[in-house]
């Protein structure tokens, strides 16, 4: 059985990436649909992606990251798509993992995660981010047994079963990583890494950078805490 | 507790109270949003007036001065106020952000229509 395959790309002015992003995608799976979810870009992210032939959700306001890759899967749900990856359209991402994840997908997991620890050659980021990464899979793993190389990775597959629970309203779409990951364990999704080598973004101004990073930690502790010990409606899709 | 002092806050209260319910009268302030500035001001009411049950709960919070009980209640209900809009924010961005995003699916609709499924 061939799932139809849907690539969401979650893009905020990313005019000079966005044809080098899409291109590389293309070319790795030139079967599966493209979707460019522009979240309120003004640099005419939009109507490139339109140019280029892609599906186009463009956010009539700035969102975040979340709710940009939450939109892209409410999109590929509603279209019925076996399964919906989400690639960073700030060319961290290489389109040649994506065959790893679907593969996995096929193996019957109905959440994948591109692992940049499983890749140990790649670009594994800077020191901040390993720290925190290291941390995260600790406390995902205290938290729920669930054992994770790269927890916030923006690198996956969703199955059926992941794009259900991802696009419920009550999904925390603001920092959808670790915390995303404690409940998808907790609605038993079948949840699976593979190898991923990622590059450091083409952005000079990722989400990671200086005070923002301490914000984001501190965000992302307490979000890993309301997750595991949310309340079951959560869980439901 | 000094006639001045009993008016004076009698006064501020009561004026509070007025506002709120005038606001209301007048469609600026929805009834649902508007029970906890009345609670906030009548408490207050209440406990100016009956200065008896203000010494009573002065003296089970362990406080000293009965106003600063009255102060008290005031930063009490103030953070209760502050809570109550960070609570009404958040129900606020997730509806925004399921608007926006439904926006986005309608457009995405009507520019390409789903293909029939094969």
């Amino acid at each position: 059985m061939t799932r139809r395959v849907l690539i969401a790309i979650p893009a905020l002015n990313e005019v000079r990436n966005l044809a080098r992003v899409v291109g590389d995608v293309r070319k790795a799976r030139p079967d599966a649909d493209v979707l460019v979810v522009d979240d309120g870009s003004e640099d005419g992210t939009a109507a490139l992606a339109r140019e280029m032939g892609c599906g186009v959700l463009r956010l009539p306001i700035h969102l975040g990251y979340g709710a940009a890759v939450q939109a892209g899967v409410k999109y590929g749900l509603r279209r019925g798509y076996g399964v919906v990856v989400t690639f960073d359209g700030d060319g961290q991402h290489d389109a040649a993992d994506i065959e790893g994840l679907l593969a996995a997908v096929g193996r019957g997991a109905d959440l994948v995660l591109g692992s940049r620890v499983l890749a140990p050659d790649a670009y594994q980021g800077g020191v901040a981010r390993r720290v925190g990464r290291r941390a995260f899979s600790f406390l995902a793993w205290t938290l729920t047994g669930l054992s994770l190389t790269d927890p916030t990775s923006g690198l996956k597959a969703l199955g059926p079963a992941a794009q259900k629970l991802f696009a419920a309203t009550r999904f925390p779409d603001r920092f959808p990583d670790a915390d995303a990951l404690v409940l998808a364990s907790r609605a038993r999704l079948a949840i699976a890494e593979c190898p991923a080598r990622m590059r450091p973004s083409l952005n000079r101004h990722s989400m990671h950078d200086g005070l923002r990073a301490v914000s984001y930690t501190f965000n992302m502790l307490f979000s890993l805490l309301v997750a595991a010990f949310g309340r079951e409606a959560d869980l439901k899709g | 507790m000094p006639m001045r002092q009993k008016i004076f806050f009698l006064t501020v209260a009561l004026l509070l109270v007025v506002v709120i319910f005038e606001l209301v009268r007048r469609r600026r302030l929805r009834v649902e949003y508007s029970w906890l500035w009345i609670a906030a001001g009548l408490t207050n009411v209440v406990l100016i007036l009956r200065y008896d049950l203000l010494i009573e709960l002065t003296g089970f919070v362990g406080a000293v001065i009965p106003t600063s009980t009255l102060f008290f209640l005031c930063v009490l209900y103030l953070a209760l106020l502050s809570l109550n809009y960070s609570v009404r924010l958040t129900a606020l961005s997730r509806e925004v952000k399921e608007l926006a995003q439904e926006l986005a699916l309608l457009r995405a609709e009507t520019e390409s229509p789903r293909a029939p499924r094969p």
